[in-house]
């Protein structure tokens, strides 16, 4: 069992300090009540809830979700309770739960990325703020912010100029170059960086002759793209200095400790949750020996992969 | 709500393709009425990644739940062995609402959806009823734990083949059924056009129908919305948490629409 403030597993993000480097992704925990009566939510490094709009949202047709090799497509459509609701019903339960609160978020202009910023930053129990720049699975908006150095920022600093919350900024791996965008969002007053979010893929159903999924395409994750995030957190390492959250496909120890070494200094975990909901606590408490018995700190790990 | 490492206690094989897995529940009884499902999953590797959902055919101190192999995540399971370990969590979702009105209750099943309606006949047996359950597949070889069914309820089998039963479909005794008089209400699991097969001869007698659905599923829970399906207001349910059993004029409408 890991204590609530381990000093091997503490890991320090800025403003941001988490018990242990295990969060749970946004869009694979749900808001993360739903898991309380099971798994000891408030031991996780943290929760990032599933992406909240101003509005709700009733997500994409479907189908919406598929298998791939050692992965899968989802097609959700950010499918979400909207800001209200959250705040008025959800935000207290985590807070009586006692659950480190990322709120992930996501809109499709500036303006309303600043109004979500503002109402976030007036509430008490939210330790950070994730912009979800980056989603594959909207039309309007969403993963254009992403690519882009200078619309990456611009979004960045119109939220920075509003709230005081720790901002952590979720990068796409489809940018043409993720380093720029990485220093774009830096730039513009980032605390740190979640990546990365899926990348689109396609599957064929042979017997129709048509894409599995409703919306044709659906963003990639699990296994198959971890040697996808792995290099990419390895080349961002290099080019900012804000903490980087690494993630795409971690499911053992090992997957974690290479995305530690590539340059990331706490992790998230996705699709895996989805096997085995208590996989984080399973894992933190791996870590916890892993560096025991190596007599290291999480943060001995951080980047050790970089250099010759 | 519960979340097992536990291991494969029993396997039996009751048709070809088939597997019945049973599993300890471990401390606490897993409590479940008939239509709720569990998510499994075996300790496979990273491929595939998804557990899956199978709609409970006991609760209790054991689990079981019915297994075809069709793609690779039933195909391992269906090989597993007595001993395998198996990640379970459940019983999840919303089965089906007995009715205790004195209808007369008609379980209509398709293959592998035999699964909840044997839980469901077991259950009716348990309070003194002995239902008409309606059992349909393409073929001899798809109709598994049909013995099982004939012990608690009063059974007739169509095969569209004509190898065992009647030949046709389901829809067919459904029919003569409804047509004798008495008010009856309908509980159906099986292959999304039968269900609406079903619900039509159903809503045409106007006899009550729940239907337990499928659909490709994350989490099981309600966290990932994938299990979306579209009804008519053009909004969507989510088979996990809002079924997997509906009233059937929720999906299809209502007579009139």
């Amino acid at each position: 069992m890991v204590p609530l403030m381990s000093e091997r597993l503490r890991t320090s993000l800025g403003p941001l300090t988490l018990a242990n480097p295990f969060v749970n992704a946004s869009g694979t925990y749900g808001y993360g009540v739903e898991y309380a009566s099971f798994v000891d939510v408030a031991r996780l490094g943290g929760v990032s809830v599933k992406g909240i709009s101003l509005l709700p949202r009733p997500g994409n047709s479907p189908p919406r979700t598929c298998e791939t090799s050692a992965g899968m497509l989802n097609s959700i459509g950010l499918a979400n309770i909207g800001i209200d609701v959250f705040l008025a019903e959800t935000l207290p339960q985590l807070r009586e739960l006692g659950v480190t609160v990322i709120v992930n978020t996501f809109a499709t202009s500036i303006e309303d990325f600043v109004e979500l910023a503002a109402r976030f930053d007036n509430e008490t129990g939210i330790a950070a703020l994730e912009l979800n720049i980056s989603c594959p699975n909207v039309h309007a908006g969403g993963m254009h912010f992403g690519v882009s150095g200078a619309a990456a920022a611009e979004v960045t600093g119109a939220v920075r100029a509003v709230t005081d919350l720790p901002l952590m900024v979720k990068l796409s791996p489809e940018a043409g170059d993720i380093g720029e965008v990485a220093r774009g969002v830096e730039s513009a007053g980032a605390d740190m960086i979640s990546m990365i979010n899926t990348i689109r893929g396609m599957v064929i159903d042979v017997d129709r002759r048509r894409p599995m999924l409703g919306q044709k395409m659906g963003g990639m994750s699990g296994p198959a793209i971890k040697p996808l995030g792995v290099r990419m957190v390895y080349e961002v390492f290099q080019q900012v200095s804000i903490p980087i959250i690494g993630m795409g496909g971690i499911a053992s120890l090992r997957d974690a400790l290479e995305y530690l070494m590539a340059g990331a200094t706490a992790v998230q975990v996705g699709t895996a949750n989805y096997s085995e909901p208590g996989i984080s606590l399973r894992l933190a408490d791996e870590l916890e020996a892993w560096c025991s018995e190596r007599d290291l700190t999480v943060t001995d790990l951080v980047g050790c992969a970089q250099g010759d | 709500m519960k979340y097992l490492h536990t291991r494969i206690t029993e396997v039996t094989y009751p048709a070809r393709d088939h597997a019945l897995l049973r599993f300890a529940a471990a401390a606490e009884d897993i409590p479940a009425v008939p239509g709720e499902f569990v998510m499994i999953r075996g300790d496979w590797g990273c491929h595939p990644v998804l557990p899956r959902a199978f709609s409970l055919v006991e609760s209790g101190a054991h689990g079981a739940v019915l297994v075809k192999a069709i793609g690779p995540g039933t195909q391992l399971l269906e090989s597993m062995k007595v001993d395998d370990e198996l990640v379970v969590f459940g019983a999840l979702g919303k089965g089906y609402r007995i009715d205790d009105s004195g209808l007369r209750p008609v379980l209509v099943a398709g293959g592998v959806g035999v699964a909840p309606l044997l839980f469901l006949a077991r259950e009716l047996a348990a309070r003194g009823q002995r239902p008409l359950f309606l059992y349909g597949a393409g073929t001899e070889h798809d109709l598994p734990l049909a013995d099982e069914i004939a012990e608690v309820a009063e059974l007739i089998i169509t095969t569209e083949d004509g190898s065992v039963g009647e030949q046709g479909l389901i829809t067919a005794p459904l029919q003569r059924a409804l047509q004798d008089g008495a008010d009856s209400i309908v509980y159906t699991c099986g292959p999304n056009g039968m269900l609406k097969a079903v619900a039509g001869v159903s809503q045409s007698h106007n006899t009550p129908c729940q239907v337990a659905l499928e659909a490709p599923m994350a989490c099981g829970m309600g966290t990932c919305k994938g299990c979306a399906v579209p009804i008519p207001d053009g909004s969507f349910k989510y088979v996990c948490y809002d079924g997997p059993v509906f009233d059937a004029e929720v999906i299809y409408g209502a007579a009139d629409e």
